[in-house]
């Protein structure tokens, strides 16, 4: 699992800095002049080029520090932060030399939290809300925006609930078309907000090249959606949004957290996702994420993944039978049905990403996705390794994908 | 945890109560009801358990309790959302009614070298200007044609044997094709042929203008020879071959069969379903009697062909079904289109089992003499010498003139299903249709009483079957659900 | 052949007995004779048909069906406002969200 809040270990003039700085981190000796105030260069060598706003080095070269002029800000990193690398993006904050690194070049799962407000309150939490003006962080997604590589293939944007930012919200996926027109948005929200057809129209009228927004949908039954959302009236209005969204042309993916509330209904939501929104454009069956809220309800929540696996096999080659496009994320191979397996996808973000005990030795290793590190509190108890290719010949592939 | 809320603080309506929301019912056997919604959506249940919800007494505990919540059943006080999607559901359903007459026959020549007995129209003939349509005729045509607003035209070529006026069909699609240009819309050509006379020549122009090929095959040959003779009674083998040549020089999709049902093919299900794998179609069409004689029927009994040929498609249907259990993926279509109206949200289209009626608004037929009708059906009827269902002719009638005639527009109201008798009440309507033609042909008028009609009969039977076999049994359910998605 | 029942006007309509008697005309024809209280029926079995000797189970059969009928009144009384606005929205060309 890759660190990426931390700490600095030990930094020089950085008193009178702003409260919060938002700097590109840079390896390149020859970065034009003129960019290099506001970039952190990471010293590797004795390479010293002059001009840039901050000098990072690892306790290993932490010498080359002496050399730099006597006003020049420095920190020294702690080894955590060893992926580091040209074109990342960070935040520091100087009274305390916290880190956050907010967007790594060579990662395909970048994301920002753009709050952690929340409407809503559910028991499998993995962000718990806290109601705290925090504004602040939307004008450091806004800072950070232009100093991302043009060539990153998608960003995230999460929370909290993304939409209470109202007008910031717009401004980010504004400034995401300005600053970095190629790359593709994926926005996590509830969708309540956009059961106003104002709201929806002026999301559309972005006109993002490609924009999604991943909306939650547990349960066919408005009262269990509500009651996992801990909110009354989230299901019409979740739908609602849905609709008006739609209604715009926008990208719209249904995301479903399978667990214990949730696993009985899942044919069920199955079908009425293909008889009411047939037009989504993507459906995610999600693994439990053990952090946050999951923790305090785990007893409600956990069930091992093995003992949902037939009504998870009727929702999945019903939506694939239905034509609609479906995947299965952070499900591990051996507790997933083997017809399920052609839905699975590695889809736990690399910083998160772990494997137990259990998985020595077995094959499939490259082909699934692991856990999150937190799984460590509580997974299956049928990990193991996959039987050889042998044993598995003769299983009919059911249905067509 | 105490800031977390039970799920019995969402449930209002454990204390409030539910309202119906629209819906029929019609026994499925004599344990349980079938229910459907304005969408089609269905739900079975027992007959004690339908009493209680329409009296107000299911308890929110029940087990049908939530899916009847869900699939728009009821609607109680938790939920309002329903009212949005219940309409948006009912549009889908009823949108092919804007695009209009998709499907445009024409009958090119009634010339024909079979004499399949139950053909009403071929005309043994070499008289080329009496039973081939002109030029003249496929003109004004085509500007009926391309009135329709329709995004997709189809055009079928029709006969007798079409190919025999080949040099017309080679007219009408380069004309077409030419109109299109401006016209832009999603346009396809059928040719449908006994493919005794194909030529490489033909089949090089299907090639390049992209027509699909629609051929008869009965079964076996012993069967389809005696089906349909003709001088050196091998059409079976000029079938096969054609069928061959075809996807050799076109491609292996785009030749299609159809089978028609005759006295001879009763008890042969299964070899003519084991024919059309052979031949390597990807599923069959079990269609009904062949319609020679249908006017023949006596009123106040129900046909007993229809029984027969319940069982004979029935045996069909669990035939396929055994197929698909052991891997074989192979499809029955009639079946296919009632299950895409049972379990998608879409109207597949099919115009024999629309209401309103397919007649004219989804199909519509051009004779060879320049006369319009309302169906395929309609022509038969008119050379058997009653010709209610002509509803225009194109050198003399302009297209407002021919689509809103009383000829079409009376049998399309009048037999409207959610406004006639039985149908109105009936759970199956949504998979239903109407059919005027058939109605007027064997009681006398388009409507036609439903406890005495052989088309309601029949397809209820199917109907009731088909939700029967999913009822009990999960497997074929989703090989129905497989089928009801396929293009 | 023919059978005679009764039906308590307070329960059943006469429109529910008529259609009821639609459904089995193709093995029954009935006389519906309207009094103050009740509604006499009179079945006569359509001579010929094979159900003649399934005589009873019709009866039976004809009376399953006015109780449905009776069911099916009370779903179109209650419904039939709902059934028009869904028809009237689905029909109709704007957005169903004061849209455009």
């Amino acid at each position: 699992m890759i660190m990426l809040s931390t700490r600095g270990l030990e930094s020089r003039n950085l008193s009178g800095s702003p409260a919060r700085m938002v700097m590109r981190v840079s390896e390149q000796h020859d970065r034009p002049k003129g960019l290099r105030a506001r970039e952190a260069f990471l010293i590797t060598d004795s390479n010293l080029p002059e001009g840039f706003g901050l000098y990072m080095a690892f306790a290993k070269d932490a010498a080359s520090l002496g050399g730099l002029p006597s006003q020049a800000k420095t920190i020294i990193l702690p080894d955590e932060l060893v992926y580091l690398a040209d074109g990342d993006v960070m935040r520091l904050w100087p009274k305390n030399n916290a880190i956050r690194v907010l967007y790594r070049r060579n990662s395909f799962h970048n994301h920002f939290l753009l709050t952690e407000r929340c409407n809503h309150y559910c028991l499998m939490c993995s962000q718990p809300p806290k109601n705290i003006d925090d504004g602040w962080i939307a004008d450091d997604v806004l800072a950070a925006i232009p100093l991302i590589d043009p060539s990153a293939q998608e960003i995230g944007f999460t929370g909290g609930e993304p939409t209470l930012l109202g007008d910031d919200f717009f401004r980010i996926l504004r400034a995401m078309k300005s600053y970095l027109p190629r790359t593709a948005v994926h926005i996590l929200s509830n969708g309540r907000l956009f059961s106003s057809p104002e709201f929806a129209k002026r999301y559309a009228d972005i006109r993002h090249f490609d924009a999604m927004i991943g909306i939650p949908l547990y349960s066919d039954v408005s009262t269990i959606h509500d009651y996992v959302v801990q909110s009354d009236g989230a299901f019409d209005e979740t739908i609602r949004g849905i609709l008006n969204l739609k209604h715009y042309g926008q990208k719209v993916e249904i995301r479903v957290v399978v667990h214990r509330q949730t696993y009985a209904r899942l044919p069920p939501l199955a079908e009425f996702l293909a008889r009411n929104l047939t037009f989504v454009d993507h459906i995610a069956l999600m693994g439990l994420e053990i952090t946050g809220f999951t923790r305090a309800n785990l007893e409600s929540l956990w069930i091992d993944p093995v003992n949902y696996q037939q009504e998870l096999y009727r929702a999945v080659s019903f939506l694939a039978d239905s034509r609609m496009n479906v995947s299965i994320y952070n499900h591990q191979l051996c507790v997933l049905d083997e017809r399920l397996w052609p839905f699975a996808r590695k889809s736990i973000s690399d910083w998160k990403n772990e494997y137990m005990p259990e998985c020595l030795g077995c094959r499939e290793k490259e082909n699934c996705g692991g856990f999150f590190a937190s799984a460590k509190i509580r997974y299956s108890d049928h990990i193991g390794p996959s039987p050889s290719s042998e044993s598995r010949k003769g299983t009919p592939a059911s249905f067509s994908i | 945890m105490s800031k977390f809320q039970p799920l019995s603080d969402y449930q209002q309506s454990l204390v409030d109560g539910y309202q119906l929301l629209p819906f029929r019912f019609t026994a499925l056997d004599d344990r349980e009801y079938v229910l459907t919604n304005q969408a089609g959506e269905f739900i079975v249940m027992e007959r004690s358990t339908l009493e209680a919800l329409v009296r107000h007494r299911l308890p929110a505990t029940n087990q049908f309790y939530d899916d009847l919540k869900s699939k728009h059943f009821i609607i109680d006080h938790d939920s309002s959302v329903a009212m949005d999607l219940l309409p948006l559901k009912v549009r889908t359903k009823l949108g092919r009614l804007a695009d209009f007459t998709g499907l445009h026959l024409f009958v090119v020549s009634l010339r024909c070298e079979h004499s399949c007995p139950y053909c009403q129209v071929s005309r043994q003939s070499d008289n080329k200007l009496a039973f081939d349509m002109s030029v003249e005729t496929a003109e004004k045509a085509l500007v009926l044609v391309f009135r329709s607003p329709s995004r997709g035209i189809k055009i079928e070529f029709q006969g007798g044997e079409p190919l025999l006026n080949f040099s017309l069909i080679r007219y009408i699609v380069e004309r077409a094709e030419a109109w299109n240009l401006a016209e832009r819309r999603d346009l396809q050509f059928v040719i449908a042929t006994n493919l005794a006379v194909i030529t490489d020549e033909i089949l090089e122009f299907c090639r390049d203008h992209d027509i699909l090929i629609s051929t008869s095959l009965d079964g076996p040959a012993d069967l389809h020879n005696a089906n349909r003779p003709r001088p050196g009674n091998d059409s079976y083998e000029r079938a096969i071959a054609g069928i061959s040549r075809v996807r050799d020089a076109v491609g292996r999709d785009r030749v299609s069969a159809l089978m028609t049902t005759t006295k001879l093919s009763l008890g042969r299900v299964r070899e003519i379903i084991d024919e059309y794998v052979k031949q390597g179609f990807r599923g069959i069409f079990l269609r009904l009697m062949s319609p020679y004689g249908f006017a023949v029927k006596t009123k106040w009994f129900k046909a007993y062909d229809v029984d027969e040929w319940l069982e004979f498609y029935f045996a069909g249907l669990n035939y396929i079904l055994e197929l698909n259990r052991s891997g074989n993926s192979f499809t029955e279509f009639y079946a296919a289109t009632i299950l895409a109206k049972m379990l998608t949200p879409f109207e597949p289209g099919f115009v024999d089992l629309r209401s309103p009626a397919g007649v004219g608004i989804a199909a519509i037929v051009y004779n060879y003499d320049g006369d319009v009708y309302a169906s395929d059906e309609s022509r038969m009827l008119a050379e058997m010498g009653d010709k209610t269902f002509r509803i225009g002719n194109v050198h003399r009638d302009r297209y407002e003139d021919i689509m809103t005639s009383d000829a079409l527009l009376g049998p399309i109201e009048e037999s409207f299903a959610a406004s006639v008798p039985m149908c109105s009440d009936c759970a199956f309507e949504p998979f239903c249709g109407a059919d005027p033609v058939f109605h007027h042909a064997t009681q006398g008028d388009v409507v036609g009483r439903k406890p005495i009609s052989a088309f309601c009969t029949r397809n209820m039977a199917i109907f009731r079957r088909l939700i029967t076999l999913m009822r009990d049994d999960d497997e074929v359910r989703r090989i129905f659900v497989r089928w009801a998605n396929s293009r | 052949m023919s059978c005679r029942l009764v039906f308590s006007s307070q329960v059943y309509s006469v429109e529910t007995i008529k259609k009821a008697a639609y459904r089995f005309s193709d093995v029954l024809s009935v006389d519906i004779i309207p009094r103050p209280h009740e509604t006499e029926c009179i079945l006569h079995f359509i001579s010929g048909s094979k159900e003649e000797e399934q005589a009873q189970q019709i009866v039976a059969a004809f009376k399953n069906e006015v109780l449905d009928q009776d069911l099916r009144s009370i779903i179109s009384k209650e419904t039939e406002a709902i059934r028009n606005a869904v028809l009237a929205f689905a029909l109709s060309k704007t957005g169903l969200q004061g849209g455009e």
